[in-house]
């Protein structure tokens, strides 16, 4: 267990470190600096001395290493479209409306997502089945800023029961938080109704139906409970998601989030909010992922007990 | 029972049987037929202004889907957007079975040292955002429709490569691998000749499958603005200039919308189907 949680750690430092490299390189290479803009131009020997002043004149790996030693120390540097604060106390600005619609969605969409499922596996190949799989296939494949689209169109601009966008009153919240609830509750669905489908060919199943147990203890202490285990480990990797899933949410209803610094710290060339958010996105995936490893790990005999996975 | 009841037979009869998957093929098939008469079945090229003075007007019998914002034939507009959308859904599956066959072939023959490797390198791409990336590589690139297609056969390959991979390892240990193996035939040879022609199967389907999650790609790039360029007709764009209109002129949102919607949604389902006909024991994964 030690050794395979070692392994993982190892393995997943060096990726991360791996993504570090490769982004800061793509990020220097994008051609144009921070301060390229057509709208404030500056002579080049101003912007020679801003350059020098940043730091941005020295060796690429040098600023690579002073970097990665400030990030060491939760030190993410000043965001250049921003500069009276430091990228963390912009995270801290920027986040929450972010971490409120996409924690919403996954709390509300994820569950439901479940039920739904299950109701699909037990009433298989019934009217119940087939809805929920044609909702599941059309959350999944719709491209959520299309699935905003519609909700703004029918409830907002036909029924005009909730605002359009924003994000001052709570009733502005319930929209994206809707639209955003959309792609859990579709991945869910799915994902249960099929790993439920799978347990339930299982022998072990039969068995406990010829010793004549209660479909509903069949079905609840046992099938759900094995079908669960690929659930557990697919649901704190779709939690990060909502960091970037959310982009198109925020963007369709105007919400105040992160979203928008995604985009404009590209165009903007501000490399360190740049370099902050990618590294802070990848981190979490890879935290999500050890975590998820180790969970399924410990929920797993066959890998607690040394086995392969 | 006769001869020609090949395992290609009973394929066909189980994707005959599921109607979801029979309909949205058919519904793909107009879609591509569309695409491709495009200039015939469309009174104006997808850039002309020819309707300058009727500016935003809505659905009718001489515009079928209104007039743009530019005056340009909104249908017109449609039927290119689907020209763009699927030959960049269709060139990205394609690159993504060239890089992924032979890393998830490597991999599952070889076992070990490479297997290693390859699962490193698709951890890689498991946490990085693709989105994040496509914009980063879309800067880099300036944008437009071959960065697209590399973008999205970039993240795409990850699952032909998996399918692969689980194929060849599973068959990597039958007799007839072995028996090649015994005859003297080397490694290249028996991926080739061997394994792929027995996972023929889920690259069919990685291949379908891949092709939604191109076009879906290059909607959200497109709808960001840092896709496909003006005034190259792209459902992503039209929505998101659509959005602006929403408001009094409906139309400009919802028939990109439902376009996109629709081609999307027949894609998988008829990979599915696929799926589900050429790998009974997958069905409903």
């Amino acid at each position: 267990m030690i050794r395979y949680i070692l392994g993982r750690l190892l393995s997943i430092g060096l990726t991360f470190t791996t993504v570090s490299v490769i982004v800061f390189l793509m990020m220097h290479a994008v051609p144009g600096g921070p301060f390229d803009g057509a709208e404030m131009p500056v002579s080049d020997a101003v912007k020679a001395k801003l350059n020098a002043s940043l730091g941005l004149d020295k060796p690429l790996y040098v600023q690579y290493f002073k970097y990665m030693w400030g990030v060491l120390h939760f030190d993410f540097g000043v965001p250049f479209q921003s500069p009276g604060e430091t990228v963390l106390q912009l995270l801290a600005r920027a986040w929450p409306p972010s971490l409120i619609l996409g924690g919403a969605g996954v709390l509300i969409g994820a569950p439901l997502g479940i039920l739904l499922g299950i109701a699909a596996a037990l009433h298989r190949n019934t009217w119940i089945d087939y809805v929920v799989s044609a909702i599941a296939t059309l959350g999944m494949t719709i491209p959520v800023f299309v699935i905003s689209m519609l909700l703004i169109l029918v409830f907002a601009v036909w029924l005009n029961w909730f605002p359009a966008g924003g994000w001052e009153k709570p009733g502005s919240w319930v929209l994206p938080i809707t639209a955003y609830a959309a792609i859990p509750m579709a991945t869910y669905a799915r994902f249960t109704r099929s790993s439920m489908l799978e347990v339930m060919t299982k022998p072990f199943v039969t068995v406990l139906r010829a010793k004549g147990l209660s479909e509903r203890r069949i079905i609840f202490q046992h099938v759900l409970r094995n079908a669960s285990l690929p659930m557990v480990t697919v649901f704190l990797p779709m939690f990060i998601g909502t960091a970037t899933g959310s982009i198109f949410v925020e963007a369709m209803f105007r919400v105040p989030g992160l979203g928008a610094y995604f985009v404009s710290s590209i165009t903007l060339r501000d490399y360190p909010l740049e370099m902050a958010l990618i590294l802070m996105i990848t981190m979490m995936f890879c935290l999500a992922y050890l975590i998820s490893d180790i969970v399924y790990a410990f929920l797993n005999p066959r890998i607690r007990f040394g086995g392969k996975p | 029972m006769s001869a020609d009841r090949s395992p290609l037979y009973f394929a066909l009869r189980r994707f005959a049987d599921n109607r979801a998957a029979v309909l949205s093929g058919v519904v793909l098939a107009v879609i591509i037929v569309m695409a491709i008469i495009a200039p015939l079945i469309t009174p104006t090229g997808y850039a002309d202004q020819a309707y300058l003075t009727d500016g935003l007007a809505f659905p009718s019998q001489a515009h079928w889907f209104g007039v743009d914002d530019l005056g340009r034939d909104f249908f017109t507009r449609i039927v290119f957007g689907a020209r763009v959308s699927l030959s960049i859904g269709f060139a990205a599956a394609l690159c993504s079975l060239i890089i992924g066959i032979p890393l998830g072939a490597i991999a599952g023959y070889y076992g070990g040292a490479a297997d290693w490797v390859v699962m490193r390198l698709i951890e890689l791409f498991s946490v990085v955002p693709p989105l994040l990336a496509a914009m980063l590589l879309g800067a880099l690139t300036r944008g437009g429709f071959v960065t697209i297609v590399v973008i999205a056969s970039l993240f795409g390959w990850v699952q032909v490569c998996l399918l692969v991979r689980a194929q060849v390892k599973a068959l990597r240990e039958k007799e007839f691998v072995r028996a090649a193996q015994a005859l003297g035939a080397s490694p290249g040879y028996i991926i080739r000749r061997h394994l792929i022609p027995n996972a023929i199967s889920p690259i069919i389907v990685g291949f379908v499958l891949a092709i939604p999650l191109a076009m879906m790609l290059e909607a959200s790039l497109s709808f960001l603005g840092i896709g496909v360029p003006p005034p190259t007709p792209s459902w992503g764009q039209m929505i998101n200039v659509g959005m602006n209109f929403m408001y009094f002129y409906w139309h400009l949102a919802v028939f990109p919308t439902a376009a996109l919607a629709i081609t999307v949604l027949a894609t998988t389902l008829f990979g599915d189907g696929l799926r589900d006909a050429l790998d009974p024991t997958l069905k409903g994964r």
